[in-house]
């Protein structure tokens, strides 16, 4: 069983995350050696189309079908059983990629049980993997717990703006109480150039491992609905690739 | 209380001996000699690394389990695969069966359904490198992936019925066990899911009045069911003695 690599992706609305998961998950996987898992947990799931991924099943369509019919005295194993058939069946796979969409967030209210089973059943799975990549809502709260408990790199994206660094400076705070990440570090992306990245840099106490540049290959192909896996080498790939060696 | 499925046994003996005579399967008697190094947790195959799927969720699969007390409907040790096992097979991705027999002693009302939950769950135990199993019991669904890797060291359904025939003799009111793969077509999985659906009735019959607290026969979806089996009969008449001693108004 490999040590899996657990990489969180948080950061302000719009500041680029979902895409830099999609690349970054192609960075990984892309000399065909690792097995990766990327988990959406972003309820807009962009991360899917950002990797040219199509969700049939989420694991929040699993809990509400689930907690519909269930029973107080239903059988645990059994449930058990039947979750992990459920959320097995709604991964996602592509050579050396899987992909889960996580949906939306758990409710209050909903059925504890089920949904610690799930996120027990998520962890698991997850722990086979070399590379696992979370791509967050804003805040760490509202990610998997269970699977937020494993990770070791969390990295907070963040643009040039003074809104992005407060982000990321907050969630910075937050995840030293909630979680034990082994290694913390800021992107900058979007950045227009190394002036303005450390500029940016000097304002913030936070470990920055680099800035990716705002690129304009990279937003036509947003622009094109086309995935991380069709972008020709540009400026931005090239600035990520340098940050491979952090992971 | 051991005789429920006897009738299922018999056509399912007869479906047996109907296939092997079209010449699509064999029998083979296991050695006890199953050894196949465990994956510590339970395993997970990518596509990546998959040499075969069975019974995927987009295809055909079954997977039920009956016992009985009656000796001769159950040979010992017996794994009978109907079709081409793991390493013959042309396709990655084939229909599965599997029918675990077994001839059990000290059934009763109060034991049964605890029996039953506690044979279906021992698959469940099974950690074997090279080797993901999921399963649904409701649905009788039964999903595995093997490995190439595991295909190429002589993993085999074979391989996989004595570490399932091990387990199950652990259990010490099972004297007998007996297992069934399929993977010759479709067709012959969905006659095996007849036989599986009724299979489920009693099942689903048992555990309503097992997890029900209080039972109320004249609405229940089983009510025939349990009105026709002996087996069922008792079991119901043994938990509504019990709920009358606790509510004897």
């Amino acid at each position: 069983m490999p040590k899996s690599t657990v990489i969180a992706i948080c950061g302000k609305g719009g500041s680029g995350k979902t895409c830099v998961s999609a690349l970054l998950t192609r960075i990984l996987i892309e000399d065909g050696k690792k097995k990766l898992l990327a988990i959406d947990a972003d309820p807009s799931a962009g991360l899917a189309s950002a990797l040219g991924i199509r969700v049939n099943k989420t694991v929040d369509d699993i809990r509400n079908r689930i907690i519909k019919n269930i029973k107080d005295e239903n059988d645990k194993k059994e449930l058990i059983a039947q979750l992990d058939y459920e959320v097995f069946n709604a991964i996602a796979e592509q050579g050396n990629l899987a992909f889960l969409a996580i949906g939306r967030p758990e409710k209050q209210g909903c059925f504890c049980k089920v949904n610690n089973f799930l996120k027990d059943i998520i962890k698991e799975i997850a722990g086979r993997f070399d590379y696992v990549i979370i791509d967050g809502e804003a805040g760490i709260e509202q990610v998997n717990r269970r699977v937020m408990e494993n990770v070791t790199n969390l990295l907070l994206i963040t643009d040039t703006s003074a809104r992005g660094r407060s982000v990321a400076e907050t969630i910075a705070n937050v995840a030293k109480r909630a979680i034990k990440h082994k290694k913390l570090g800021l992107l900058i992306n979007k950045a227009r150039n190394s002036r303005e990245a450390d500029s940016f840099r000097s304002m913030t106490k936070l470990p920055v491992i680099g800035w990716v540049p705002d690129d304009d290959i990279i937003r036509r192909f947003d622009q094109e609905g086309r995935t991380a896996f069709d972008i020709p080498s540009c400026a931005a790939l090239k600035a990520l690739r340098k940050m491979k060696k952090y992971f | 209380m051991a005789q429920l499925f006897d009738e299922i046994i018999r056509e399912l003996r007869s479906y047996i001996k109907k296939n092997l005579s079209k010449g699509i399967g064999r029998e083979t008697r296991y050695s006890g000699d199953s050894s196949w190094p465990a994956s510590g947790s339970r395993d997970i195959v990518l596509r990546s690394d998959l040499g075969i799927e069975l019974g995927s969720p987009a295809g055909e699969s079954v997977s039920f389990l009956m016992w009985t007390g009656d000796s001769s409907l159950v040979s010992d040790g017996i794994i009978t695969i109907l079709g081409p096992d793991i390493n013959e097979c042309s396709s990655k991705n084939v229909p599965f069966g599997r029918v675990v027999l077994v001839k059990g002693s000290g059934f009763n009302a109060e034991n049964i359904y605890d029996r039953y939950r506690e044979m279906d769950h021992l698959r469940y135990d099974v950690s074997l490198k090279g080797y993901m199993m999921r399963a649904v019991s409701q649905y009788m669904r039964e999903w595995s992936r093997v490995s190439k890797e595991a295909i190429s060291k002589g993993f085999s359904l074979l391989t996989l019925g004595g570490v399932l025939i091990d387990k199950y003799r652990k259990l010490n009111y099972i004297d007998a066990v007996e297992i069934l793969f399929v993977t010759s077509s479709k067709k012959e999985v969905r006659e095996l899911r007849g036989m599986g659906e009724r299979v489920m009735q009693y099942i689903n019959a048992m555990r309503k009045m097992k997890e029900e607290i209080s039972i109320d026969c004249d609405n229940c979806e089983y009510q025939a069911v349990c009105g026709e089996v002996d087996v069922l009969k008792k079991m119901r008449n043994s938990i509504k003695k019990i709920e009358k001693c606790r509510n004897p108004q």
